[in-house]
């Protein structure tokens, strides 16, 4: 039974170890892009919190009237997509951040964000694949 | 200790402003730098101190005993000793050092405490969501809760209005990037039990 076999290959991963691996950029309390490390740090309540990209599922803009919305939605049980290694799926009783929507006057950079992380996505993806092969 | 103590580039509540924060035996103030209302906060009413890394800088979150939180950010690292004698030696508080989870996980435990949800990575906080900053939370779906911020309406000026501890969606809207939605998967015991039906 392939279900209950791949159920307990989550792979760990980490975006910080410590606090001062920040970009310093996280001061401006905005949504920012740290390709290096694979994350995307979210602004909460005057918190930075990261985001592997390994949980991020897709992100979409949209606009309405002079505001513009970037929604990031994350992999979370009963989407039917994701591979089961990602994450752990065996705890049920684990609660899931399924998404976090922001707006802001500037849809420019909301464009670029979601085209940042639609390629930062497709890169970890495929590095992701490219290791599997060489196990294989 | 002196009589007084006092913090320059403080930010109260996310304001966009920063200002001076002074603390006493009998409480604590913050005032704007460029002058305005004044904050305080008396002593009794400090009912827990936490010290953690924000975004600008170090955060100082103080627990009311009226429940309702209080955010001062701004302070340097090298501050935490210092705000620690404060605590301990006028406030009998310990200024407590929460470690937030840096791992970059959205799985983890939302748990409600008294004046704010604190979602947790492996027993650490990733954040905290005040209450006071909700303004609607509804079931978006089977085992899905939305939660709506208040965004200030007035936020494209980013102002702090008067006093406004008692406003709401102050902090969602503080910085360039404004919070409006939320949303967290639950596994429901009934939930779980059908899917445990279905691998059967």
């Amino acid at each position: 039974d392939s279900n209950g076999v791949e159920v307990k290959k989550f792979k760990r991963f980490e975006s910080y170890k410590r606090d001062n691996q920040f970009p310093p950029k996280v001061k401006d309390m905005g949504i920012i892009l740290d390709q290096k490390n694979a994350t995307i740090v979210l602004p909460v309540m005057g918190r930075p919190v990261p985001f592997h990209i390994n949980t991020i599922k897709n992100a979409s803009k949209s606009d309405e009237g002079e505001w513009s919305f970037l929604r990031i939605n994350f992999l979370s049980p009963g989407q039917g997509v994701g591979r089961k290694d990602d994450q752990p799926f065996e705890d049920a009783s684990a609660h899931f951040v399924r998404s976090l929507t922001f707006r802001s006057t500037e849809g420019h950079r909301y464009t670029e964000i979601a085209n940042q992380i639609a390629n930062l996505k497709k890169d970890a993806v495929k590095k992701e694949q490219e290791k599997k092969d060489m196990e294989d | 200790m002196a009589a007084i103590e006092s913090f320059d580039n403080i930010h109260l509540d996310l304001s966009k402003e920063n200002g001076k924060c002074r603390f006493a035996e009998n409480g604590l103030g913050w005032k704007p730098a460029g002058g305005g209302e004044a904050f305080t906060l008396d002593s009794s009413n400090i009912g827990a101190a936490q010290w953690s890394r924000a975004a600008r800088g170090y955060e100082v979150k103080i627990l009311q005993r009226t429940s309702g939180v209080i955010q001062l950010d701004g302070f340097q690292q090298e501050d935490y000793e210092r705000l620690s004698k404060i605590f301990k030696s006028w406030y009998s508080i310990t200024l407590e050092n929460k470690e937030h989870s840096l791992r970059g996980w959205n799985w983890g435990k939302a748990e409600f405490g008294k004046a704010e949800l604190t979602f947790s990575v492996q027993n650490r906080p990733s954040f905290e969501i005040p209450y006071s900053e909700i303004s609607n939370t509804n079931l978006a779906g089977r085992n899905e809760i939305a939660v709506e911020f208040a965004v200030n309406e007035d936020s494209r000026a980013n102002g702090r209005n008067g006093a406004a501890t008692s406003g709401k969606g102050k902090k969602a809207s503080a910085g360039k990037d404004q919070l409006v939605e939320m949303r967290f998967y639950i596994p429901g015991t009934t939930t779980q039990k059908k899917a445990e039906g279905e691998d059967a």
